[in-house]
């Protein structure tokens, strides 16, 4: 595209600054940095002195000060900020207040287990979406895109902490098929503790995925170059592919970059039905027992990851559909 | 229709035709909506008004199956499941819309403010602004929230409020970046409103209406995750009838007495569905799309 271009080496940088991928990139990481101070901010939002919360009225004042210390709330706003990214930057979260341990290294050892459920359900995702949304576009005049727009409606309405405990009673209760709860390491046995959890997530995803790719595939249906193909006689699956499904992908891909955002969202509140030992029942267990830093912490590398995952499906998007590249 | 009342006086009758050409001009969606909520809505006033049982009152003993006496069967603590449940649709829809009507006035305003301005810097700051608070995963911001202001209705309320303007704020500006120079904003800078006038009353009230579509979407999500997070302990606490708190206390009976959690759920599920169908049906007349 440029590599012959003359000019400078400023210019070719400039040039190179432009490209929609670096552009992407600089946005990504301005986003990460409001994301800190969002993060840092949420303490603030406390009410009173978060130490003498946490330690009641009969602390000491050494035991306050080593707390502020602890919370990294003692000194000038400006510089809690600046420690704060400094230490952020070493890659020091802080330290739990129950447990003492790094928040990071609490992270990282249940980690794991939501990445496996996050996986687990965007692969059944894709699975599940995918015949569904096409055949809702090719039968959309018939009884099943009514249905399938009904139901639809009906299944992203439903809170996954009900449909979940009625597959409980569907699957676990009355037909041994999965254990009630729990987890156990190791791919491809956690499979087995995982699969109830990620198709109750389903519940929410499959719907609206497959509507989204649904409402893709009539609206490129009716672009020229899809007569343009019927017209020289593209047929089968290059026609279906090539013509049909991977012009009408780019907004999948997109809702998909966004959906694991909804997915480690709702984790949170599956992982407690499920009694998964994931990065949700570790937030749940901090915010009751008004762990602050952990809970920050959390909430901060949360947002890091879908800030990440946003990113990448860009790209992908851009890949897939050529006309997403112009814009 | 009883006599004597509005349908026979002529504007009666013609606000009555008006009704009926809009229903006419509805779909299938949005009118099951429509008839799923005022269901609802009728349920939730009259079944606690009208039962001889009151919500925290122990009327059998625990863990009775539904009987002709008490249709829903009593719970835990033996009070009368039917009352708790159509007193959580009180609460539940009353602070669902407590929790939309502060974001989408908050957002709406902050949104077309920043529609208006005319600086390239305040862009680019307000992008990253409104990309960074809707990249949290929306639970776990609202959790973090929760987990600073505190564990009860008013940190919920705070939560929500705090994290779900800025989808309105997005939506608003993007309106009014096209109404800005539109021709009837001009005419009222040329009569020489001031700028907050011309926004409050001339730019404001046509943003409103696409921020109400976007509000019924919003209401589902609220109205969720208020059952969500008290189905954690983290929001309405017991003996408070809330369909969440509902949820968490029958769930320890699943296996023997699942209609503790199947009558809170199914009724949650009944009202976030009418709301889904009836903000899809809209969505769709307004798409232009037929059946």
């Amino acid at each position: 595209m440029m590599t012959a271009s003359p000019g400078s080496l400023a210019d070719r940088t400039l040039r190179l600054l432009r490209h929609p991928v670096l552009r992407r990139l600089a946005q990504a990481f301005f986003v990460a940095f409001l994301l800190m101070v969002f993060a840092f901010l949420l303490i603030r939002l406390i009410p009173g002195d978060p130490a003498m919360i946490l330690l009641g009225d009969e602390a000491t004042e050494e035991d306050v000060i080593a707390y502020r210390k602890l919370l990294g709330i003692d000194g000038s706003i400006p510089s809690q900020f600046g420690r704060y990214v400094s230490n952020l930057a070493r890659g020091d979260f802080g330290v739990s207040i129950r447990s003492r341990e790094p928040v990071l290294s609490i992270v990282q050892k249940r980690l794991p287990i939501s990445l496996w459920l996050t996986v687990t359900t965007i692969f059944m995702t894709v699975l599940l979406a995918l015949p569904l949304g096409v055949a809702a576009a090719l039968y959309r005049r018939t009884w099943f895109g009514h249905a399938f727009q009904i139901g639809a409606s009906v299944l992203v309405a439903t809170p996954v902490f009900f449909s979940g405990l009625v597959l409980i009673l569907l699957f676990a209760v009355q037909i041994n098929l999965v254990p009630i709860a729990g987890y156990h390491a190791g791919f491809p046995a956690n499979l087995y503790y995982l699969w109830l959890p990620a198709l109750t997530i389903n519940f929410v995803l499959v719907p609206v995925l497959a509507r989204i790719l649904q409402s893709s595939i009539v609206e490129t249906s009716s672009e020229e170059f899809v007569e343009a193909a019927i017209i020289r006689g593209t047929q089968g699956w290059r026609f279906y592919w090539r013509y049909l499904l991977r012009p009408s992908l780019a907004p999948t891909v997109a809702a998909l970059g966004y959906f694991a955002a909804t997915v480690v969202s709702y984790a949170v509140i599956i992982e407690i039905i499920f009694n998964l030992p994931g990065i949700g029942m570790t937030l749940v267990d901090a915010v009751r027992n008004r762990d602050y830093p952990l809970v920050q912490g959390i909430v901060f590398l949360s947002g890091l990851l879908v800030v990440g995952l946003t990113f990448m499906a860009d790209l992908v998007n851009g890949w897939l559909d050529p006309r997403a590249k112009i814009r | 229709m009883t006599p004597g009342t509005a349908a026979v006086s002529p504007v009666g009758r013609l606000r009555q035709v008006d009704l009926r050409r809009r229903w006419r001009q509805l779909n299938a969606e949005s009118r099951w909506g429509l008839v799923i909520l005022a269901l609802i809505l009728m349920l939730s006033v009259f079944v606690p008004l009208l039962s001889p049982n009151d919500a925290y009152e122990f009327v059998d003993l625990p863990l009775q199956p539904p009987s002709a006496a008490l249709p829903f069967g009593s719970d835990h603590l033996g009070r009368d499941l039917l009352v708790r449940v159509f007193a959580a649709a009180r609460l539940d829809i009353a602070l669902a819309i407590l929790g939309v009507s502060v974001p989408i006035v908050l957002g709406t305003f902050i949104g077309t403010l920043a529609g208006t301005t005319r600086t390239p810097i305040a862009e680019t700051v307000w992008d990253g602004l409104v990309n960074a608070l809707t990249a949290f995963p929306e639970i776990i911001l609202v959790l973090g929230i929760v987990a600073m202001v505190g564990a009860d209705v008013r940190g919920l309320l705070i939560a929500i409020w705090i994290s779900r303007w800025a989808q309105y704020a997005r939506i608003a500006r993007a309106k009014s970046l096209a109404l800005r120079d539109a021709e009837f904003v001009q005419a009222a800078q040329v009569l020489g409103y001031s700028q907050l006038h011309i926004l409050i009353r001339h730019i404001m009230p046509n943003v409103f209406s696409e921020a109400l579509a976007y509000a019924l979407s919003d209401f589902i999500f609220i109205i969720v995750i208020i059952g969500g997070l008290s189905f954690l302990g983290l929001g309405v606490n017991p003996p408070t009838p809330e369909w969440g708190a509902m949820l968490a206390e029958g769930r320890l009976y699943l296996r023997t007495e699942p209609w503790l959690i199947l009558f809170p759920g199914f009724f949650l599920s009944l009202t976030a569905s009418g709301v889904a169908l009836l903000a899809r049906g809209l969505e769709r007349i307004s798409k232009g799309e037929d059946d």
